[in-house]
């Protein structure tokens, strides 16, 4: 399992190599019906509304995000984004509606529940663990460690030792591709914000999602980087990991998306492949306003 | 008084409050569970230690019975409180402490009320002098200590020790990456709640007593001073701070003898322990010894494997 972790993260630095086997190859979660390949959604989201006080934050959306790629959510501050990202994670609850994850309603469940199914989170304002090492904070999210239990912990310790190991040689490679592989020993709490962010997404990678929410990966990072970032993303995304991604870098997520959502005030204004969606009216209206 | 008996005294009050400053570093230091009951759990290892002493119980099954008793407290405050903010959570616990100091107090039924009941020795040698019996106490409640230090030092410095110091900084975030807050929360509490039992239980056989007074809110706020003095999250850190802070009480206990005092002399503790919380806040917050970093062997292994390779390449 180890190696296979590890072969995952390899896989993606020598992108060169993964990007054209993937693209004959068909990805591993892709079903395959006669003659047609038949894309699975992967998170269904139905009529969900979620208001604060009189104000609709989220006011009857519906999406579908497909497996494999990266899915754009744009839209301008306020439209609703970010709390139709905490409502997803499960830190809201919606007032209405519905939302479903591999066929699985994950309404009424906890964040750590969510997690189990495969859906992680990239927090806009990077939520890292500051007064622990950056190594630690990646350790923390990976996925099955046998030592977070309290009695494995205590009295099987040479067990999960053993599977820390690989786990940590999985974490550098990550923090190698976020370049942030030289600071892995230092405390987190002395990185810059932009490497914080970094960080973060280098966590949410760790935790082996089947579906990455990721708010404005490239927010205060340099325009080289961001775009190298979703470079990396999509050599993901190829190896069976779905990105759904909020992003204001427009000219950076439309170059990598296969499907953008546009949302305004709290719905959804239009929807399509990025070049449909840069010549919708719908699309500049939400962002420049009316007339 | 006998001065060596005196001093072993001390050194038995360092070892049975530095069980609890440990107990309150795991909930505090390490989880920021801010537990301002914790003189209720140490209450509960007491008092079960007493009643089942009292029935010809041997002291070991009493003190195990003493940790499982505050451990079952410790799980059914935590149920509830652990839901609220930190500070609704140290209101919480503060008023059981309060509760179940009153009901020892008042119903005599359970252990003689304001009057306390007698409590025999865990380990007692038939004509053996005090200096003897004193020691047999030093070696007694320092194995236990051992015992504590060991359990959180292993359970610090593994995975588990990572997610409790995450759910420290962040709760969501450690929420969002697969940690169950909330049964993280009630493990560390009902095993901070067994330590301070074990250290309760300790206390009442070595004081032979037990009475409602000797569990005042007080007592939770000294191990509080402890645990900042020393280091929240760094177990070492909090047993040098229980060794200054006891010493710190005898010592300001002798010394009002001997000065003239604008205050009541009876006072002069708490006006210093007071003192002494402000200047640690302002001057040192970290404590005397700062947080201990994780150590598990495949993250030294790593450490040393990336420094080798370091000065391999210069």
């Amino acid at each position: 399992m180890v190696t296979e972790r590890r072969g995952r993260v390899k896989g993606v630095i020598a992108s060169g190599i993964v990007s054209r086997i993937s693209l004959v190859c068909i990805p591993p979660q892709t079903k395959v019906t006669g003659r047609f390949i038949v894309e699975e959604t992967l998170l269904k989201i139905r009529e969900v509304r979620k208001h604060f006080g009189g104000v609709y934050a989220v006011d009857g959306v519906n999406m579908d995000v497909k497996e494999g790629g990266i899915c754009g959510l744009v839209g301008p501050n306020g439209s609703g984004k970010t709390t139709l990202f905490n409502t997803i994670l499960g830190l809201h609850k919606p007032d209405q509606g519905a939302i479903y994850f591999n066929g699985n309603c994950i309404n009424n469940l906890a964040p750590h529940q969510i997690y189990k199914l495969g859906l992680v989170n990239v927090f806009q304002l990077p939520r890292v663990f500051l007064q622990m090492g950056v190594l630690d904070n990646m350790l923390v999210a990976a996925r099955g460690h046998q030592g977070d239990r309290l009695l494995n912990s205590l009295f099987w310790r040479k067990g999960w030792q053993e599977q820390e190991r690989g786990m940590i040689e999985e974490a550098l490679d990550l923090l190698e591709l976020v370049e942030l592989g030289k600071l892995a020993f230092s405390p987190a709490g002395e990185l810059s914000g932009g490497q914080r962010k970094l960080l973060e997404l280098a966590r949410g990678l760790m935790a082996e999602p089947t579906l990455l929410l990721l708010d404005e990966p490239a927010a205060g990072i340099n325009p080289v980087l961001g775009k190298s970032i979703f470079q990396r993303l999509q050599d993901f995304s190829r190896n069976g990991t779905t990105f759904f991604i909020v992003e204001h870098r427009l000219e950076i997520l439309f170059e990598f998306a296969s499907w953008v959502y546009v949302m305004d005030k709290g719905r959804t204004v239009t929807q399509g492949e990025p070049q449909q969606v840069m010549n919708d009216p719908a699309f500049y209206q939400a962002y420049l306003g009316e007339g | 008084m006998d001065p060596l008996l005196y001093i072993f005294d001390l050194i038995v009050y360092i070892g049975i409050f530095g069980i609890v400053a440990l107990s309150l570093n795991l909930e505090f230091g390490f989880t920021g569970l801010a537990n301002f009951g914790k003189v209720a759990f140490f209450l509960a290892g007491a008092y079960t230690y007493a009643l089942l002493s009292q029935i010809g119980i041997p002291f070991y099954l009493c003190l195990i019975a003493g940790a499982l008793v505050s451990a079952v407290f410790g799980l059914l405050v935590s149920l509830p409180a652990l839901r609220l903010r930190a500070d609704y959570l140290a209101i919480v616990v503060l008023t059981f402490g309060e509760i179940l100091r009153l009901i020892v107090k008042s119903e005599d039924w359970i252990a003689g009320g304001d009057w306390g009941i007698s409590v025999s020795r865990a380990i007692s040698l038939v004509g053996a002098s005090p200096r003897v019996n004193a020691l047999v106490n030093i070696g007694l409640v320092y194995l236990c200590l051992l015992v504590c230090f060991l359990l959180v030092q292993l359970l610090t410095n593994s995975p588990y020790g990572r997610v409790i110091r995450a759910i420290r900084e962040d709760e969501i975030a450690a929420e969002a990456l697969g940690k169950n807050r909330a049964k993280y929360k009630a493990q560390i509490f009902m095993l901070g709640s067994a330590m301070a039992g074990v250290a309760g239980g300790l206390y009442a056989q070595y004081l032979q007593c037990i009475l409602p007074g000797m569990f005042m809110p007080m007592v939770t706020f000294t191990v509080w001073i402890m645990v900042l003095l020393g280091g929240p999250a760094n177990n070492k850190g909090v047993l040098v701070g229980a060794m200054l802070i006891e010493v710190f009480d005898r010592g300001a206990n002798i010394a009002k003898d001997y000065l003239i005092l604008p205050v009541d002399p009876s006072n002069l503790q708490y006006i210093l322990f007071g003192a002494l919380i402000i200047l640690v806040l302002f001057y040192r917050p970290q404590g005397l010894l700062k947080e201990s970093s994780v150590k598990t062997k495949a993250l030294e292994l790593a450490r040393y494997e990336r420094s080798a390779a370091k000065s391999k390449g210069s």
